[in-house]
């Protein structure tokens, strides 16, 4: 009794700074209509501030926590107004979802560079001496949190329904063109509630500091428990925010105490797909809200300008033929990178294909990726199978998978899409650890033999080499010809206007599916090639941040055409091993890559090369043309 | 002499909107092969009947029936497919498609080559491709657009936009057309334009039936125009009975008060 009485006062610690975070994440949705995946990294931010103050500079800890704070506010507020604002006037929704997953995975890499890999622990607020009630004993720190979190509750009702600033923000939230015509300043409003949510977030670490360690890459966590709190709670509601947040502390401890540590994440996971699915405004939610068809699929990203077919033709056969001659002046190390980039390769073409030209964004791509590689590897390794039956068995899994997450998500659309698919990465990844027995659990699966067929083995790193680009190859020829026909162009119908793709005779799910299914297939045929290839597969190698590394490359190469991703894809996986510092800043780079391509280059490198291209074109018809000839 | 089967049947159909009857139990037959016009001021009802004949809304009252197929509970994806085609009020040309492509995405529903076939680039699924793209070309030639045919559709000026929608319908083959408000925001040489292609359509054997504000378009082309009022349907028949109607006058341009000696 006492035990269960102490799991649940821990889990409503814990719950407390989730319901934190999740009202940050309700604040800046009910302004703004994002959802603002960035948060858990100023929970982070907080925690490892505070202790570089009180730890290095030997300030007392209350003023360390202020100064945090501070810092909290400055790079919130510089955010809000340079990346967060511009990025909502120039993107959809879930181009911001994405913004925002760039901006975690720059804080991120600017974390890894500042404090390095290593935990840190703040010292409770009140000493190590418990306070013992029941016969409990309690930790004082839990007063404060639970404390923390009232006192945040009850400040921002009362800003919200008692101030003239509270009204204004509603207003926001409400109709932001209407609250433009009534004199308020809406830029203003919503870059005042994404530095108050960063300030939130930073608070939430501070106070979960000394009861958790935390390092470089714990916003994810936050991130993760602060969207599935705010998300069953009802994504724009206050009071859903903290019962979510606090439901899911208690429910996280209780599942690690009872069921399994592991399983705890599986379970809030799975609880939120359930409320997604079934209450797709959560429990608590309002209506949802600027869910316009056609603002939320057409959106400005991917490449407009069309390359003339001879050109591409050509650009194909003399890229095919670089591909063949490579191996011939390139060493081991460079030809290995070039695999790993192939592999990639075909997995991102896969993501254009779902999102670039069927416009449904997926933030759960590396799932599938796992699914194939773990299809694989548990095939060979567990069962003995030959490897190409463990591909088989990774298409399988990953078919079987697509179906299923496409009937239960076939009513979602937009940002809830990207956030189903969110969830579904992190329940695979979640699986990927929690199935030890199968999957060999944190600590990956080795033992998984080369790919080999009709008895012959690709060993050696020319084989391999020769194995991916020959497959990428023969997935981008037959996604091209595919998308070139009625196909290609009954998605990108259906990504730009639903309504008039279904007056055609579109049949708008089953093409979903259909893009989904091809979407998940690469993927998974991906993942089987990466296990075969480094003869080992780890959770870390296809867990949820790299769904948001595939995205990058898709969004920096170039959406809606099968040449993009392969820009994206060279630009983050051969330039980092080709250049070594940019190796240790990785991350760092990978997150400015995604932000900087969102907010300046929407149509990605091909995009600009494309553009590039055709103006040139026009030039030498015009200067080819007689004076005074029309050009056509 | 048989008549011409029924195109499209309507009966009792209502949808209110909070309390207001947007349409109030409306009943009226398309015959097959008519080119007949739908009227009335701003706020009749009109749209919104559009809207409930490919299940845009839901109705709450009435049955629509197409060629003997009752509408109710089908998508607006089946119903295209059943041959009830329909444009919208604002083009709707898909952006980031060129014309061409624009065009050839109203052939969806008589593309035969599964995927695979295009995939491996089997020679039969070229050969429909290409079979396609001459039959778009010679409709763009046909509507003067051959020149736009690789351009983005939504850099066009708005009269051909809607010409392109119109098109992408057309080429579709439908066993009808729904057209709503096709002359909006054309010009006058436009809108001859287009009154020539909406005969040419009906002469080919396509039963048309179009919700129109221009009223000198649709009482020169139209075999039977009805008139919506405040969701109620007050008149059906020839342009001329239409234009001679008195319910029709008032609707449009109130009735002149009694004189009083």
């Amino acid at each position: 009794m006492d035990a269960a009485l102490a799991i649940t006062i821990g889990g409503l610690v814990q719950g407390s700074v989730f319901a934190l975070v999740a009202i940050g994440f309700a604040l800046v949705f009910r302004v703004t209509g994002t959802v603002n995946l960035a948060q858990g990294a100023f929970v982070v931010l907080g925690a490892l501030t505070t202790y570089s103050f009180e730890q290095t500079f030997g300030w007392p800890a209350a003023l360390a926590a202020l100064a945090a704070l501070g810092v909290a506010a400055v790079i919130g507020y510089l955010v809000a107004v340079f990346i967060f604002a511009p990025g909502l006037r120039r993107l959809p929704p879930s181009g911001m979802v994405m913004l925002t997953g760039g901006l975690l995975t720059l804080f991120e890499g600017a974390a890894l560079l500042v404090w390095g890999s290593q935990p840190y622990q703040l010292p409770p607020f009140s000493g190590y001496q418990p306070v013992s009630i029941g016969g409990a004993k309690i930790p004082t720190q839990a007063f404060w949190d639970i404390g923390i979190t009232a006192v945040v509750v009850a400040a921002l009702w009362y800003v919200l329904q008692r101030t003239t600033f509270g009204k204004a923000l509603r207003a926001c939230a409400e109709n932001p063109n209407a609250a433009t015509l009534m004199g308020i300043d809406v830029e203003r409003v919503r870059v005042f509630s994404y530095t108050a949510a960063a300030v939130l977030g930073a608070l939430s670490g501070i106070a979960i500091g000394p009861v958790v360690s935390l390092q470089f890459d714990g916003g994810r966590f936050f991130t993760v428990y602060g969207f599935i709190s705010v998300a069953i709670g009802g994504m724009g509601s206050f009071a859903g925010a903290l019962l979510g947040g606090l439901g899911i502390g208690v429910l996280q401890q209780l599942g690690a105490a009872y069921v399994s540590s592991i399983f705890a994440t599986t379970l809030a996971i799975g609880l939120l797909i359930v409320v997604l699915v079934w209450r797709p405004n959560g429990l608590f939610g309002r209506g949802a809200r600027r869910e316009d068809n056609r603002a939320a699929a057409a959106h400005p990203l991917g490449v407009r300008t069309r390359i003339d077919p001879r050109t591409a033709r050509s650009a194909f056969i003399t890229g095919a033929v670089v591909v063949v001659l490579l191996p011939l002046v390139l060493g081991g190390g460079a030809l290995s990178s070039l695999s790993i980039a192939g592999i990639v390769f075909i997995a991102v073409m896969g993501l254009d294909v779902l999102m670039g030209f069927a416009g449904q964004i997926s933030l759960g791509h590396a799932a599938f990726v796992a699914l194939g590689g773990y299809g694989a590897a548990i095939a060979t390794v567990r069962y003995h199978m030959p490897p190409l039956a463990g591909i088989v068995v990774g298409l399988i899994a990953s078919l079987a998978c697509a179906v299923v997450l496409s009937l239960i998500t076939v009513r979602l659309r937009g940002i809830y899409m990207a956030l189903a698919t969110l969830a579904f990465g992190l329940l695979v990844d979640s699986l990927a650890v929690g199935l030890s027995e199968l999957t060999g659990g944190p600590s990956g699966l080795t033992g998984v033999p080369h790919f080999s067929i009709f008895g012959f083995t690709f060993a050696d790193a020319r084989a391999n080499y020769y194995l991916v680009w020959g497959i990428a190859l023969v997935v981008f020829v037959l996604l091209a010809n595919l998308l070139r026909s009625d196909f290609g162009r009954a998605l990108r119908a259906i990504r730009t206007d639903q309504t008039a793709a279904l007056a055609l005779g579109i049949d708008v799910p089953r093409y979903k599916l259909y893009a989904f299914l091809i979407s998940a297939a690469c993927a998974s045929l991906a993942g089987s090639l990466y296990a075969y290839y480094f003869q080992f597969l780890s959770p870390d190698m296809v867990s949820t941040p790299r769904s948001l590394e595939y995205v990058t490359m898709l969004v920096i190469g170039g959406e809606g055409s099968l040449a993009g991703p392969l820009l994206g894809v060279l630009l983050l996986v051969i330039l980092p091993t080709a250049i070594q510092p940019l190796n240790q800043a990785k991350t760092l780079f990978a997150g400015i890559v995604l932000v900087g391509g969102l907010l300046l280059l929407p149509q990605g490198i091909l995009g600009v090369i494309t553009a590039a291209v055709a103006r040139k074109e026009r030039r030498t018809t015009e200067a080819a043309a007689p004076p005074g000839s029309v050009p056509t | 002499m048989t008549p011409a089967p029924t195109a499209l049947a309507i009966s009792g159909l209502r949808k209110a909107f909070g309390g207001v009857l947007a349409v109030d139990d409306v009943s009226f037959d398309v015959p097959a092969g008519t080119l007949t016009a739908l009227i009335g001021p701003n706020g009749a009802g009109k749209s919104t009947l559009f809207n409930l004949l490919t299940n845009l809304y839901r109705s709450d009252a009435g049955t629509v029936t197409f060629f003997g197929t009752p509408l109710a509970g089908k998508n607006s994806d089946a119903i295209a497919r059943l041959g009830l085609v329909r444009t919208f009020q604002t083009a709707r040309a898909f952006p980031g498609m060129t014309v061409l492509e624009n065009v050839l995405a109203g052939m969806h529903m008589s593309a035969r080559s599964p995927m695979w076939a295009h995939a491996f680039a089997l020679a039969s699924a070229g050969r429909e491709e290409r079979t396609m793209t001459h039959r778009a070309v010679a409709l763009l030639d046909a509507i003067g657009l051959t020149g736009m045919r690789d351009r983005d559709a939504t850099a066009l000026p708005l009269g051909s936009q809607k010409l392109v929608e119109l098109a992408r319908a057309v080429i579709s083959r439908p066993r009808m057309l729904l057209l709503d408000e096709p002359a909006a925001g054309l010009n006058d040489a436009e809108t001859a334009q287009l009154a020539r292609l909406l005969v040419a359509i009906h002469d080919s054997g396509t039963t048309v039936f179009v919700v129109e504000h221009n009223m000198s378009l649709v009482m020169g082309i139209a075999d039977r125009v009805l008139v919506l009022d405040a969701g109620k349907l007050i008149a059906n028949g020839t342009p001329a009975e239409i234009q001679a109607d008195d319910a029709v006058i008032e609707a449009y341009v109130g009735r002149a008060a009694p004189v009083t000696p």
